[in-house]
């Protein structure tokens, strides 16, 4: 072949390198990750001018969540091509995704001035500013975008919009001008429900408190069983107190007669709703508390409330108050037995409870004896009531938790099976089973349980739970593994744990886009904002046993290794995952042939591979980063950090986490076994000593 | 029980709920698109520790040319043990009423199991779902579904 004349030949590599970027992408697409990589590669090499293969390379990179990695593609994409709207979008949208709010707000600006006239942009360019706290341009953007507007049209995006607007106004803390606008927008918001909150929420703020309580009426008669806005009304109307708050010592008489003039007043206009009911057990004290939850627990027996208990278990915090749940529904057990009534009859002329209310009575106080701790009465109690009517599930799942609080997992978990078969079609008791099963370390039976009600088309329960990012299976059986000394199973569990999180973290990417054309970016600000609280609480969950990374990752057998026999040691499994690898090859590419399913399979069920890396410690590090950016005020964060520090012989960072954990808790009996060892450990070395 | 309009917080509790309750699950990225789409269609209840213990996960069916605008009831479960307290129905009402107001819904739809005499009890009885319909072979396993509707002209003829 003839060389091509320098121009053309140019012409070629370039038109190469792009051809060989976009087989990449698609290759990616096909899940053929390692081929994909090797084109674009490939294509960069022929042509390092391209954006459209730094794009593709970032995109990629993205693909595998390696976020970092791909912002450079692209910020070296957009040397190359610094208006091209395709990378600056994705450029943004990684922006938003990495929470970089100042990089975002200058790709929106960017963004907004190639296109000035596309109405989106505007309004991504007031995200950009209110995410960054600066309320006031964020408006006077959002202004200019409203100014477009046709006038009138009152559709579901447009009220969604002037929502928004009303909570950049919120969030400068202008209550004043936030209500102002919010009157101003009434007739062109279709979320009737927010309008209303939002000024009952300005009016209380700014102390007008008379309109305020119409609104909280008003909104309770919407809705009787929120909270919010039972508190608000409470508020109103000049009841100082909170939910969360477990200490009304503080509440006067006066305010105590206001509240039960209140929620009397309440529960006869909305008998049905349970909130009303509650609330004036929480705030009630002596007699007036008494009145209110007898007539409160009789109603739950007579109907059989499952729940009675766990609601009435708020109030023990107060001695008092559980010493009065006592008296009072042992005096029931009495006269149910006898008289099937509640209380002695005053005369003969008396209407008897159905049978059931005994059996109720029963089982809850059989819960009560159980909270104490009184394993022995609380049996004695199930198993009258399960001798009474011996078809009811929940009595058997009571009996069951006993047990387990006594510390028999074995019968418990008998006895909760004993439950599931009583109701088949339930999934809810076929979990709890499942779950007694994991306690009790019986990890086939409860693959076996949950199997009966996982899909029928997938390969086995564990795909089908992790297609569904269940999460309370696999950490339950993760720690039936550490029981169990299975580290390379254990470790296999929480590792998919991890791997729905950073699922979950990346399915926001297509939000980004959608929201903006949606126009419901309320919902998407809440979304983005308290994403990361929602994934720290599976990390603390993960990591509530604070040992439990470090336990596995040093597993000790390995641990206690000489270097020279985990070197031989390791040799052999590679040797074992080489010839492994080699067999998976050949075998897959039988099957491909055959199905066509380039699905990546699972070449490590058991966990071995995660065992055997070379870096335990690495491994665990990587589990404690999200915990120190996410969870710094834990002190089981700095305890993990400690373990693993000190492992890792970083005594100076070790350090940090021990002082770290003594500002939140000085008082933690594992802080202070860490500050001995610590102690000794600098022993050990003379350069730590003072 | 503490009835609530859904946030993304409340999310992977719902899901985990699902998990628990019903044998037809979702990936989070579903109900993040139900959420982001409508946020004013699910709700949650929660015990007073802030535990979700029952949600309703609910959107539009809003591109059907050929049928007017009505809400979808995706996924509806509260706990077991938190049963007899009527919060199914506290859920549905609130989801109703806002798929009547913020979206002006006619009706609203749901599908359950053929199989499911427990559901189809709730919807029938307590909820006053009929049936529109038998899907044939809707669901995975290739089971039938009622399709089953409700009429809301009513519900706006309140507000």
């Amino acid at each position: 072949m003839r060389e091509l004349p320098s121009k053309e030949s140019a012409l070629f590599k370039q038109i190469l390198a792009k051809t060989l970027a976009m087989k990449g992408l698609f290759l990616n697409h096909m899940d053929k990750k390692e081929d994909a990589r090797e084109f674009v590669r490939k294509g960069l090499r022929s042509d390092l001018k391209s954006h459209i293969c730094w794009h593709v390379y970032g995109l990629l990179h993205r693909s595998d969540k390696n976020y970092g990695e791909a912002l450079k593609c692209y910020t070296q994409a957009l040397k190359i091509d610094k208006d091209n709207m395709q990378i600056l979008q994705d450029y943004s949208l990684l922006q938003i995704q990495m929470r970089n709010y100042e990089a975002f707000n200058e790709s929106r600006h960017h963004l907004l001035q190639l296109r000035p006239n596309n109405q989106r942009y505007w309004l991504g360019l007031a995200i950009s500013y209110h995410l960054l706290e600066n309320y006031e341009t964020a408006e006077r953007v959002l202004k200019i975008y409203e100014g477009t507007l046709k006038p009138g049209q009152t559709n579901y995006e447009h009220s969604e919009m002037l929502l928004y607007h009303n909570l950049i106004i919120d969030e400068s803390g202008n209550t004043e001008a936030a209500l102002e606008h919010l009157e101003s927008i009434k007739d062109n918001v279709c979320d009737r429900r927010i309008w209303k909150e939002k000024r009952a929420q300005f009016l209380l703020k700014l102390n007008r408190l008379q309109e305020a309580e119409a609104a909280y009426e008003e909104l309770i008669n919407d809705n009787p069983d929120c909270y919010g806005y039972c508190e608000g009304l409470q508020i109103a109307k000049g009841i100082n107190t909170s939910m969360c708050d477990n200490s009304i010592d503080d509440l006067t008489p006066e305010c105590e007669e206001k509240i039960i003039d209140l929620y009397k007043d309440l529960a006869q206009k909305y008998p049905k709703s349970n909130a009303i009911k509650l609330f004036p057990l929480l705030y009630t004290t002596g007699d007036n508390f008494k009145m209110f939850v007898d007539e409160y627990t009789q109603a739950a027996l007579r109907k059989g409330v499952p729940s009675l208990f766990v609601n009435l278990k708020k109030l023990y915090g107060d001695p008092q108050k559980e010493a009065i749940i006592e008296q009072l529904v042992e005096g029931y057990r009495e006269c149910l037995k006898n008289n099937s009534t509640f209380t002695q009859p005053k005369n003969d002329d008396y209407v008897k409870e159905p049978p059931t209310a005994y059996l109720w009575t029963l089982y809850l106080l059989s819960q009560h004896y159980d909270n104490k701790r009184d394993t022995t009465k609380a049996l004695m109690l199930i198993d009258e009531a399960i001798e009474h009517t011996p078809t009811l599930v929940e009595l058997y799942m009571t009996k069951g938790r006993i047990l387990k609080h006594g510390g028999n997992l074995n019968e418990a978990m008998k006895v909760m099976n004993e439950a599931r078969e009583l109701d088949l079609q339930d999934r809810f008791i076929n979990s709890k089973c499942s779950k007694y099963m994991l306690r009790n370390d019986q990890t086939e039976e409860a693959e076996q349980t949950i199997g009966l009600f996982t899909r029928g088309d997938a390969p086995d329960p564990l795909t089908d739970l992790a297609d569904m990012q269940c999460m309370w299976f696999v950490l339950e059986e993760g720690e039936s593994y550490i029981r169990q000394k299975k580290w390379g199973k254990a470790l296999k569990r929480f590792h998919q744990i991890e791997k729905h999180f950073s699922d979950i973290t990346d399915d926001q990417f297509d939000f980004h886009t959608y929201c903006l054309r949606k126009v419901t970016i309320r919902a998407y600000l809440r979304h983005i904002s308290t994403n990361k609280q929602s994934v720290n609480k599976i990390y603390i969950e993960l990591y509530d046993n604070p040992n439990k990374v470090t336990i596995i990752e040093e597993n000790e057998d390995y641990a206690n290794m000489t270097e020279g026999e985990k070197k031989k040691l390791r040799s052999k499994a590679n040797k074992a995952a080489h010839k492994k690898q080699k067999e998976d090859e050949e075998r897959k590419a039988k099957e491909d042939v055959k199905k066509k399913v380039d699905k990546p399979q699972d070449d490590d069920p058991d966990g071995e591979k995660l065992l055997k890396t070379e870096d335990p410690l690495g491994e665990a590090f990587k589990f404690l980063l999200p915990l120190q950016e996410l969870s710094p005020k834990r002190i089981e964060t700095h305890l993990l950090g400690f373990e693993i520090y000190l492992r890792k012989k970083k005594y100076l960072l070790a350090l940090r986490a021990l002082l770290r954990a003594y500002n939140i808790d000085k008082e933690n009996a594992t802080l202070h076994n860490d500050i001995i060892r610590f102690h000794l450990a600098g022993n050990n070395h003379h350069y730590l000593q003072l | 029980m503490n009835i609530r309009q859904a946030t993304a917080d409340d999310l992977l509790a719902m899901q985990n709920c699902n998990i628990m309750n019903l044998p037809e699950n979702y990936q989070m990225k579903y109900y993040f698109y139900h959420l982001l789409s409508w946020p004013q269609l699910s709700f949650v209840a929660e015990d007073h520790k802030g535990r979700i213990v029952g949600y309703v996960l609910a959107k539009m069916e809003e591109d059907r040319e050929d049928e007017p605008p009505h809400g979808h009831i995706t996924s509806l479960s509260v706990m077991r043990t938190y049963r007899r307290l009527g919060i199914a129905e506290k859920l549905m009402t609130q989801a109703q009423k806002n798929m009547v107001e913020v979206f002006k819904a006619q009706y609203v739809s749901l599908h359950v199991r053929k199989s499911n005499r427990a559901a189809l009890h709730l919807y029938k009885d307590t909820l006053k779902f009929r049936i529109h319909e038998i899907e044939k072979e809707y669901y995975a396993d290739k089971e039938d579904a009622y399709a089953m509707r409700k009429d809301l002209s009513q519900l706006k003829a309140l507000t």
